[in-house]
């Protein structure tokens, strides 16, 4: 079974869920990926689809974040070596880039062959499960604002009270 | 083998490290792969220092990885610094070999900061680097060290940052069909945070304690529907419910599942309830969460679908299971359940497990390094300052840029076996004498 070409099923069907609720499903599809960045951060400490707070963006980076770093922690320890770095230790030391970068820079994409980039598992043949966002039981129903499944009029009431976003970005 | 040879199994969060020669001790030495703060001991911990935290509360975790791969160099550098000293392994760098994993398809420029730090930095005298799943052949995941390997085989590694399924045959990897799929152990207990931080208590601050409430109470489930009905009939009194007593390092108690004869009033308690399980169902379900990616029981059947037809039955007689991911207990029940379905009738499908699958990685290295052909597969010292990461792109077999290119390799060795098309795949057969007990395998000359 090859990997599936053009829009998988499922996005189908939340495009369909959307439309009757007026949500725009490319934000719907922002959100999802805002969610699935945030499950990736070191230090997961604020969640803008749970709390809606404002999205400080990851802190991991450390100081180093931009450009050179100012302070390094590997100068930090001793262990007894006195050792002058080569400049391409330095370089690296020094000079942090994220993984985005990196993926540019490392001229993969122009290869024929499988790569970090063509190896992801392909899409889903089938729907997705929907899952009520609020207890975890299956969700029946999809609140008419944000698109998000609960499974009964309790978790309805929790949704719009604490987690309804009230539009989707 | 005269000087030491150094292992390292450099995992995204736990580095597994060790040397050949400490006697028989097939256990490494664990090392968080981070620079950790405290804000309760009020101290920063770098890599091994992280043994000597007491208060886990809220701790702020540096990593040098990122999606994987390895990104902050400065944080490695710590780390690897620390590893290497009087503290931990004491080894004299330049007169030892290294063994060390690196990420499947590596970045080709992150390869040669790779070299860059372990011969200009570390100047070790020689060394060899490969992927996790490169290194099982050597060692016992698929039955005793007396048999050979099997000649097909798809080893599932499952850690911190993602899971891959690699397919083995005749010991190399076919890059061609190995599948990623992003989870990993770090995506899952942030989903856990998330969900009791929604429905009970904040947690979203807590990675550390929430990482051991995971590995305390988490399991897959084999009937999803069933325990979801379970949980949803009384929430806080049924089969499946945990009271996981929450930490408390002021008094120096660590968090723990509630037994009968607890009974402190002031415990703050989390319930577990379907959290238990349907954390771990997202390696199964990845769209539970909107991730557009097939579980893993259909990412394996993807991967052996990729491979050439009249061996893909040794595939699934030969399925393997590493990572610390995979350990969750009911991981191989349920996997075994699924592939079954998936397979075609007539094929056996069994699934083979390691004693640890944390460490499993490091055991077979420990078998490559000893084994007699471990030089044969090295890069020294003399080669790098000779031709610099060249050296190692011609001697490393395992993925690499070059490997894409259609054109013969730029650098032919003697003995080389010409690359195979078949189905416009490419499956490039063991160029060398490979694994030291493989006396079946398709490259009958050896080194020595
Ligand atoms: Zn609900
Ligand atoms: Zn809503």
């Amino acid at each position: 079974m090859p990997p599936k070409r053009g829009r998988p099923r499922r996005q189908v069907q939340v495009e369909a869920a959307a439309a009757r609720a007026h949500i725009d499903p490319e934000l719907i599809a922002k959100r999802t990926k805002r969610h699935l960045d945030e499950l990736e951060r070191s230090n997961y400490t604020e969640s803008s689809t749970l709390f809606a707070s404002a999205d400080d963006e990851d802190q991991d980076r450390g100081p180093a974040a931009r450009g050179r770093a100012r302070q390094t922690i590997s100068d930090k320890r001793e262990h007894g070596r006195k050792k002058k770095s080569t400049m391409n230790i330095r370089t690296a030391v020094l000079y942090r880039k994220n993984l985005a970068t990196l993926i540019d820079e490392s001229g993969i994409a122009a290869l024929p062959g499988p790569t970090y980039l063509t190896a992801a598992v392909p899409p889903p043949n089938e729907p997705p499960r929907l899952i009520c966002s609020v207890c975890g039981y299956w969700g029946k129903y999809k609140c008419k604002k944000c698109a998000m499944p609960y499974c009964d009029l309790n978790c309805e009431a929790v949704h719009d009270e604490t987690r309804c976003e009230r539009r989707v970005l | 083998m005269g000087s030491p040879v150094r292992n390292k199994n450099n995992g995204a969060f736990t580095i597994k490290c060790g040397l050949t020669n400490s006697g028989d001790s097939s256990s490494p030495r664990l090392v968080t792969n981070a620079v950790v703060r405290s804000k309760g001991d009020k101290a920063t911990y770098i890599g091994h220092e992280f043994d000597r935290c007491r208060d886990f509360s809220s701790l702020h975790y540096r990593l040098p990885f990122e999606k994987g791969y390895l990104v902050d160099w400065d944080a490695q550098k710590a780390v690897w610094d620390g590893i290497f000293s009087e503290e931990v392994l004491r080894v004299n760098t330049t007169e030892s070999s290294l063994l060390i994993t690196e990420p499947y398809f590596n970045l080709p420029n992150l390869q040669e900061v790779y070299d860059q730090f372990v011969f200009e930095e570390y100047e070790f005298a020689s060394y060899h680097r490969c992927s996790p799943a490169a290194l099982i052949p050597y060692g016992n995941l698929y039955g005793s060290s007396s048999s050979a390997p099997p000649e097909c085989m798809l080893v599932v590694d499952s850690g911190f940052s993602f899971t891959h399924v690699v397919p083995i045959m005749g010991s190399s990897i076919v890059w061609s069909a190995v599948k990623r799929l992003d989870i990993g152990g770090k995506l899952l207990t942030n989903q856990l945070k998330e969900l009791v931080s929604f429905r009970q208590w904040n947690m979203m601050d807590e990675t550390y304690i929430m990482s051991h409430v995971k590995e305390t109470c988490c399991y897959v489930s084999t009937s999803y529907r069933r325990d979801m009905e379970i949980c949803r009939e009384n929430p806080r009194k049924n089969d499946i419910v945990q009271e996981y007593i929450l930490p408390d390092f002021s008094a120096n108690r660590q968090g723990h599942i509630r037994k009968a004869e607890d009974v402190g009033e002031t415990d703050q308690i989390l319930y577990m309830n379907n959290e238990r399980f349907s954390v771990p169902e997202t390696m199964f379900y990845p769209s539970d969460i909107g991730l557009q990616q097939l579980g893993l029981p259909g990412a394996i059947a993807y991967s052996i679908s990729l491979l050439p037809n009249d061996v893909q039955g040794m595939f699934w007689a030969n399925i393997g299971l590493i990572g610390g991911t995979t350990k969750i207990p009911g991981f191989r029940d349920r996997l075994l359940h699924e592939l079954r379905s998936l397979a075609p009738i007539d094929v056996e499908v069994i699934i083979h497990t390691a004693a640890d699958a944390m460490t499993e990685a490091y055991k077979s290295a420990l078998a490559f390094a000893r084994s007699g052909d471990f030089s044969s597969y090295v890069v020294t010292r003399a080669e790098y300052q000779e031709s610099g990461s060249n050296a190692s792109r011609r001697r490393f077999k395992d993925w690499k840029s070059t490997d894409n290119e259609k054109c013969p390799d730029p650098y032919p060795r003697k003995g080389k076996a010409p690359m195979q098309e078949s189905d416009d795949e490419r499956i490039s057969i063991p160029t060398r004498g490979g694994r030291a007990r493989n006396r079946t395998g398709p490259s009958g000359q050896r080194r020595r």
